[in-house]
């Protein structure tokens, strides 16, 4: 019994060895086999990313990940003096494995909520973007009650999803809730739907910018009410993480006033992703 | 874009690893389990049940979230207790097989016991007879003809186990699905990669069933063929 365990953690800690070489940052990888030379003997700050989530977090075709969450999160290593890890994880057990330790932080497009504060902390949000209405170009509108009788999709348990509960279903558009984006999509597509309220960076990049979304416009205000919305994506932290709270909280406060930001976010957007 | 492929190609090597390692621990326990089941010793009997009756009843995801995610925070929080600063970090490869290891046992448990149950007792009897000993029976003569009234059964849980690997991204093992799901969403081509991975699935599955079916060939030899 000793025997099968020793062998077990044997084979553990040499997969271990193995992935956290894989998982290095691309150009980390020379310096991975001889970390002593290396100069950046920074210590490492494990970052869980989902790369599911373009153009905020994704892979490039060779393995990379990249995107802004990323970007940003390079940036506030460089600022804490720390060595940027990332550790894949799916969405579903993200929470967990920072209580678990797997990783120290979340820069992951993750909404700073009521629900998820009980149980993680969160550092300052670092940017947030707005939601809005999209139809049929041509679509009248004055007001949301002349979207009276239309039908538009939401992705179940999204803070859009709240707000047509909140504001487009009392005025009688019928709002129907999705197990995902994509499949609002193919039902807008099929005329199953009149239209969607969406991330606008979502569904720019998902819809509107493909061909069968060329009908499709955005309508009415950008919208970024707090009592639908929140406060924006932050970095999660386990609780009592004060220190490393501190240090990031600063961290995003440097690279907002040093251009690094705007700098970033020119990669990917046009228009101002930090929100009011 | 051929990046993308290679990658999930990776990834079903990893699936292929997983599946097999894991129905090895599978085997295992359904073996020890069945054996248990049929020994007629009240604490055996007692252990084996509360194993299948459990296992059987709890959805995997939830399962594998908590043997993986509450089996680290314990230990973690233990010892920090003790006033250590080190954290266990669980091998994922190693985790991922345990857990679908464990869940499948219980299936494998059932199959191995109704195949067991199946021999007639004369069998074993006549073994006993010429002086073999429980264990040289179990081998000689109770295993090989359990195989082949346990395959039918043992198929349909080595197809559900290969498709329950696709669960293992939960506990941050980069497997063939999740690997789809990241190239789909960072070409914004659904289709394409998952019906990459489908198709891969059905490849493993196909070359499992043809495999089993040259097994259920060989220990059928000597057996007259029903009217099926």
């Amino acid at each position: 019994m000793k025997h099968l365990f020793l062998s077990l953690s044997l084979v553990g800690a040499a997969a271990l060895v193995g992935c956290g070489k894989s998982e290095a940052p691309a150009p980390a990888a020379a310096p991975a086999a001889e970390p002593a030379a290396a100069p950046a003997a920074l210590p490492e700050l494990k970052v869980a990313i989902d790369p599911t989530y373009q153009p905020f977090t994704f892979k490039t075709a060779d393995g990379k990940p990249t995107g802004f969450d990323v970007d940003i999160a390079e940036a506030l290593c460089k600022e804490i003096k720390r060595q940027c890890v990332f550790v894949e994880q799916v969405w579903d057990s993200m929470i967990p494995g920072l209580q678990a330790k797997k990783y120290d932080a979340i820069i992951s497009s993750m909404s700073i909520t009521e629900e998820r504060l009980q149980v993680v902390d969160f550092s300052d949000k670092y940017y947030s973007t707005p939601s809005q209405i999209v139809v049929k170009t041509g679509t009248p509108f004055t007001d949301l009650a002349s979207l009276k009788g239309k039908k538009l999709g939401v992705l179940k348990g999204s803070t859009q999803e709240k707000y047509a509960l909140g504001e487009l279903k009392p005025v009688g558009v019928n709002v129907v809730p999705y197990e995902a984006q994509d499949q609002v999509y193919l039902d807008i597509k099929s005329g199953r739907l009149d239209g969607t309220v969406a991330d606008r960076v979502e569904v720019t990049g998902g819809f509107l910018s493909k061909p069968e979304g060329k009908d499709y416009g955005f309508v009415g205000p950008e919208l970024n009410e707090e009592k639908y919305f929140g406060i924006g994506m932050g970095v999660a932290l386990r609780k009592g993480e004060t220190q490393l709270k501190d240090e990031i909280n600063a961290a995003i406060k440097t690279i907002r006033s040093n251009g690094t930001y705007d700098q970033l976010a020119k990669k990917y957007f046009d228009f101002d992703v930090y929100g009011k | 874009m051929t990046g993308y492929y290679a990658s999930i190609l990776q990834g079903a090597l990893l699936t292929v690893g997983v599946s097999l390692a894991a129905l090895g621990v599978a085997i295992l326990l359904g073996l020890a389990g069945a054996t248990a089941k049929l020994s007629g010793r009240p604490l055996l009997v007692g252990l084996a049940t509360v194993y299948t009756t459990l296992v059987r009843g709890i959805p995997e995801l939830v399962l594998m979230l908590l043997v993986f995610y509450g089996g680290t925070i314990g230990l973690n929080h233990l010892i920090s207790l003790l006033g250590f600063k080190a954290t266990v970090d669980i091998n994922p490869f190693v985790a991922g097989v345990l857990t679908i290891g464990f869940i499948y046992g219980a299936y494998m448990t059932e199959t191995f016991r109704g195949a067991i149950l199946s021999i007639p007792r004369g069998q074993m009897e006549a073994a006993w007879a010429f002086g073999m000993g429980r264990f040289q029976t179990f081998v000689r003569i109770t295993l090989p003809q359990m195989v082949r009234y346990a395959l039918p059964g043992f198929t349909n849980n080595w197809l559900v186990l290969i498709k329950a690997t696709a669960l293992v991204s939960l506990i941050g093992l980069k497997e063939m699905t999740y690997l789809a799901k990241q190239a789909s969403s960072a070409t914004r081509e659904p289709f394409t990669f998952f019906l990459f991975a489908a198709a891969l699935f059905l490849v493993y599955t196909s070359v499992s069933l043809w495999a089993l079916r040259w097994l259920d060939r060989r220990f059928s030899l000597g057996v007259k063929r029903s009217a099926a």
